[in-house]
């Protein structure tokens, strides 16, 4: 919207050629400068500018709805809003599923199975909807190269065995499946910018990439000048390019993230400005007290990534085998614990 | 009438042949008529026509102002100010104790900003304040329509749902335990249908559209003369990336605000804001700040922080010119910002309300 160029905002043919000698092309150019610099560029007195300032705006603002309008939208097609994770009381907590049309994290130590749930996603998305799936393609994007082909046809044979009864079925269900391989941060965000294209053409209805992570620490020192401020750039590039995704083609995104050591002792946070949920200390069953002066443990990525997805999930050990996703949600605060037994069928 | 040319809201190159053929006054221009003026500076008569018309709408109005009637800047005694306050109404949060330090409520006419760390509860308020804006005036409201414009996606149709049916049935409550004759007709139009056809939703992505829908508003709002409550959900996410030039960035910001002010006395709306805080890498330590800078803090009347106390939380009036500065507790409950209510274990009172609270981490918690 912003790269609209003004010939399409109505503007006539030599206004946009004089605008054009100045270097202002597109409507970010024409919005971002004052009233008495687009008086001296346009040559037009102060109310002429003002209705084509009117004119511009019209050409790039949003399309207003009413809060009915939406309700009604979402009430039309009310299975397409979630996707049932199967997981009953995970399910519940979380109002039908994973939601569709916005960004959902997953953050966990190291070996909790983020990437076992990923899985069972891609499965689950690719059923029809009469089993409580998307009917579609998935795109995962996969940084750790930890993607097994081999898991994932076990999963689907194992938990939907009526379903997945014959090989050519689950050879099926692969081929839906597309799997990208990034392992730099500047190829994953171009993956993410040609993702548009590639929903369209293969209609996927999720997209997962696993993990954000580990490609960006592996390639921002935080401790280093200016990395930080780079690191946020390139987060806030990619978040805002998949919630883009994710409403235009109301389709869930699934992050996954990793856990991260915060220490008060050294450049550390405010310790009540970090959300309670966020310290995976205070919860039961963690070694560290709950004394959060001593430091404490959170997602990684930052405050500003926090910001930008909209729904997180905190998987935990609880106690073994017991794996344990602890539910917290930048939207919907409610922290409620739900117990999953990790077992072959990933269920 | 003495007005200099170089003045006027004329087109630049026009302006520039009126001072190259001598012209000083606006007092000249009209003396010389439209056919004296298109042969002395050589424009067509028309355009010498439009010009004049300017040049007297302009003094005319100069005039008038003047004279002390109603023109663009507004002159009054603080008397009348103060007359025009009383009578004012507050947007309130359903959080008494929120409502206490801001001295009524959220005050139309201003600006307040809202800051805190993700998953506190600022859009969370901001949906309640979408809800609030319409209640009834025998209720206590201002009967006002709200517009939202949403940059981070954060706005949740179900839960607006939610916080609706609750202050419907909050209202109902109050109805029947003192009824009058207004509530009965008022409650027949305040329906969590009504209500949702109310908030007019704007789903902004850049801060190109950002600022094309902040240019648009005056127009909208002309339209929509009910609306006393203007949302922006995340002023600070379209601004915090892609944005290599700082300066242009704080103009772009300073601009804005400006127009929400004007936006705000026009329309007696208020205009609630959201921020992030960032993370402010000092020589020892870092802590987080709210974000877009420094001249950012100057552009809202009144300042909320809402942050953590371990697993309360709270929030801190941290700027505003007619309340002091103070910090209270609330909660979130699934019927929308609330009070904390106190832990004793009286069926009386809030009785209404069967949906469990939120508890506090420790304890094990039984699904609905």
């Amino acid at each position: 919207m912003a790269a609209k160029k003004l010939r399409r905002a109505q503007l006539s043919q030599e206004m946009c050629e004089r605008l054009s000698r100045y270097q202002i092309t597109t409507c970010q150019d024409f919005l971002c400068l004052s009233l008495l610099e687009l008086m001296k560029v346009t040559g037009q007195s102060y109310h002429e500018v003002q209705k084509l300032l009117c004119k511009v705006s019209r050409a790039c603002a949003p399309k207003m709805q009413t809060a009915y309008e939406m309700k009604l939208r979402k009430s039309v097609n009310p299975s397409s809003a979630f996707l049932s994770t199967t997981l009953h009381s995970l399910d519940r907590v979380l109002h039908g599923g994973v939601p569709c049309g916005s960004l959902t994290e997953i953050t966990s130590p190291p070996g909790c199975g983020k990437t076992q749930f990923c899985i069972m996603l891609s499965v689950l998305a690719t059923l029809p909807v009469s089993m409580g799936g998307l009917d579609g393609a998935v795109i995962y994007i996969d940084t750790e190269s930890a993607f097994s082909a081999e898991r994932l046809i076990e999963i689907a044979a194992n938990r939907f065995p009526a379903y997945y009864d014959s090989d050519e079925k689950l050879l099926c269900m692969t081929r839906s499946i597309h799997l990208y391989r990034e392992l730099t941060c500047c190829s994953v965000l171009k993956r993410i910018m040609s993702l548009e294209e590639d929903i369209i053409l293969k209609k996927v209805k999720l997209v997962i990439i696993d993990s954000v992570a580990s490609v960006v620490r592996k390639e921002f020192d935080t401790k280093l000048q200016g990395n930080l401020a780079e690191r946020s750039n390139f987060l806030n590039r990619g978040a805002s390019v998949l919630k883009y995704l994710a409403e235009e083609f109301t389709i869930p995104v699934i992050l996954t993230n990793q856990i991260t050591t915060a220490l008060s002792s050294g450049p550390g946070l405010r310790a009540d400005l970090v959300s309670p949920a966020d310290d995976l200390s205070l919860s039961e069953g963690s070694s560290v007290s709950g004394k959060r002066d001593s430091g404490y443990v959170t997602a990684a990525l930052g405050n500003t990534w926090s910001h930008s997805v909209n729904t997180r999930l905190i998987l935990q050990y609880h106690d073994l085998p017991t794996r344990q996703p602890l539910r917290v949600s930048a939207a919907i605060t409610k922290m409620l614990r739900v117990r999953s037994s990790d077992t072959n069928t990933a269920s | 009438m003495q007005r200099e040319v170089g003045t006027l809201p004329l087109a630049p190159a026009l302006r520039a042949r009126l001072a190259a053929a001598g012209f000083q006054t606006a007092q000249e221009l009209l003396d010389t008529g439209p056919c004296g003026l298109s042969k002395e500076i050589g424009i067509s008569r028309e355009e010498a026509l439009e010009a004049l018309q300017v040049v007297r709408q302009e003094c005319h109005g100069d005039t008038a102002r003047a004279a002390g009637g109603s023109g663009a800047t507004r002159k009054c005694t603080a008397l009348e100010l103060l007359e025009e306050e009383q009578t004012q109404g507050f947007i309130i949060t359903f959080c008494s104790a929120l409502d206490n330090i801001l001295g009524g409520g959220v005050q139309l006419t201003k600006i307040t900003e809202i800051c805190g760390a993700p998953g506190v509860g600022k859009t969370q308020l901001c949906m309640q304040l979408a809800v609030d804006v319409q209640i009834p005036e025998c209720f206590g409201g201002v009967a006002g329509e709200a517009v939202f414009i949403d940059t981070e996606g954060s706005f949740m149709v179900d839960r607006v749902v939610d916080i609706a049916a609750a202050c419907v049935q909050h209202c109902h409550l109050i109805a029947e335990a003192q009824p009058e004759e207004d509530h009965g007709k008022a409650l027949e139009t305040f329906s969590v249908e009504n209500i949702l056809s109310h908030i007019y939703c704007f789903r902004c992505r850049d801060y190109t559209e950002l600022l094309a829908q902040v240019y648009l508003l005056p127009e909208f709002l002309a339209e929509h003369s009910k609306v006393r409550l203007v949302v922006i959900d995340g002023i600070a996410f379209p601004f915090r990336h892609d944005f290599e030039d700082l300066a242009l960035r704080t103009r772009l910001l300073n601009g804005l605000a400006q127009q929400l002010i004007i936006t705000a006395n026009e329309h007696r709306a208020a205009v609630v804001l959201t921020n992030q805080m960032t993370t402010r890498i000092g020589q020892s330590q870092s802590t987080l700040v709210p974000a877009l800078g420094e001249s950012w803090g100057h552009a809202a009347t009144v300042r909320l922080i809402f942050h953590w106390d371990n697993t309360q939380r709270l929030a801190t009036l941290y700027k505003s010119p007619s309340q002091k500065e103070s910090t209270i507790a609330y909660e979130i409950t699934p019927h929308g910002f609330r009070d904390v209510q106190p832990p004793a274990g009286t069926a009386s009172t809030e009785g209404t309300e069967p949906n469990p609270r939120k508890r506090p981490r420790t304890e094990e918690e039984k699904q609905q």
